[in-house]
């Protein structure tokens, strides 16, 4: 989850994030660069070191066309191949539905059992000793870790969003549609999201867990879930 | 005086490249660089199971509660 006086993103849980940090420092450097070069251009104006009395600029006129057209392509290649990375068919060991309501998430394991179960906020009022304010729920989605897991999402009355930026997911929960997205969670642990899309009153008081474990407790877990 | 603005716009375009560059690897180095060691490190000698364990007998984890 994120600290208080977090300015960045939080660890990356899945390769996918991992690739998205390291695209955002990329986009950010870019950005940086552009920044200071105008900066540079700007305070050497408004101290007169320069003026923009010119008559003829053909020169720079191709050089300000070119260098624009070069860094968008610096962007556009690495963003692209992280789409194509993000929608690779990767066969999926466990398909599960999150389904949006005011205000809670229905989960839905239908891979093997039946199992079904909806994950409501814990009020503060009810929250353990060092225990998340606003962030836990009664019950977590639980995922086997290192594992692909296909995840669809839906709503069942106003739009919501299934987040968890840990593992770079977001995807819109749109009613009378099916969204689907997918992650693996590189290593065990807790990792928690928030909605996504204004749904109403208690859009903040949403939140989705995903809790990645071993294969064996996430057999046991979903047998005792189910009966 | 001759050409003095051509001389100077010259010297400046040059020298807020070379600002701009000099930010851009500053950040690649200062920052991109080392998250991209910290999590190859992180990563190089990861124990799952070690650091599943130690999650289960902290008592947080709500499908492995511990013994």
């Amino acid at each position: 989850m994120a600290d208080y006086s977090q300015f960045g993103f939080q660890d990356a849980s899945s390769p996918v994030m991992e690739e998205l940090v390291e695209f955002h420092d990329h986009a950010l450097m870019v950005a940086l660069a552009i920044c200071s070069l105008v900066l540079y251009l700007l305070t050497m104006m408004l101290t007169e070191k320069l003026s923009s009395s010119t008559v003829d600029a053909q020169e720079i006129e191709l050089v300000w066309t070119i260098l624009p057209a070069i860094v968008l392509i610096l962007l556009a290649l690495p963003s692209l191949q992280i789409l194509y990375m993000m929608d690779e068919v990767n066969e999926p060991d466990l398909t599960l539905k999150a389904i949006g309501h005011q205000w809670y998430w229905t989960y839905e394991y239908t891979d093997l059992k039946d199992l079904t179960f909806d994950s409501y906020m814990v009020p503060t009022t009810d929250l353990p000793l060092g225990h998340f304010r606003l962030l836990e729920v009664d019950h977590r989605v639980i995922v086997p870790m290192e594992s692909p897991v296909r995840v669809i999402v839906t709503a069942d009355d106003v739009l919501h969003s299934w987040a968890v930026p840990s593992l770079g997911v977001k995807t819109d929960a749109i009613p009378g549609r099916l969204n689907q997205t997918s992650f693996t969670a590189t290593r065990p642990g807790i990792f928690y999201g928030q909605c996504s899309e204004i749904c109403g009153a208690n859009h903040s008081f949403m939140p989705i867990v995903v809790e990645s474990t071993t294969l064996a407790d996430f057999e046991n877990w979903s047998s005792l879930m189910s009966s | 005086m001759r050409r003095l603005l051509a001389r100077r716009m010259k010297f400046h375009l040059l020298g807020a490249f070379v600002v701009s560059m000099g930010c851009a690897t500053l950040y690649k180095f200062g920052v991109a660089e080392p998250r991209k060691r910290a999590y190859a490190e992180f990563y190089k000698n990861y124990d799952a199971m070690k650091d599943f364990q130690a999650m289960k007998a902290a008592g947080v984890l709500e499908s492995a509660p511990p013994k």
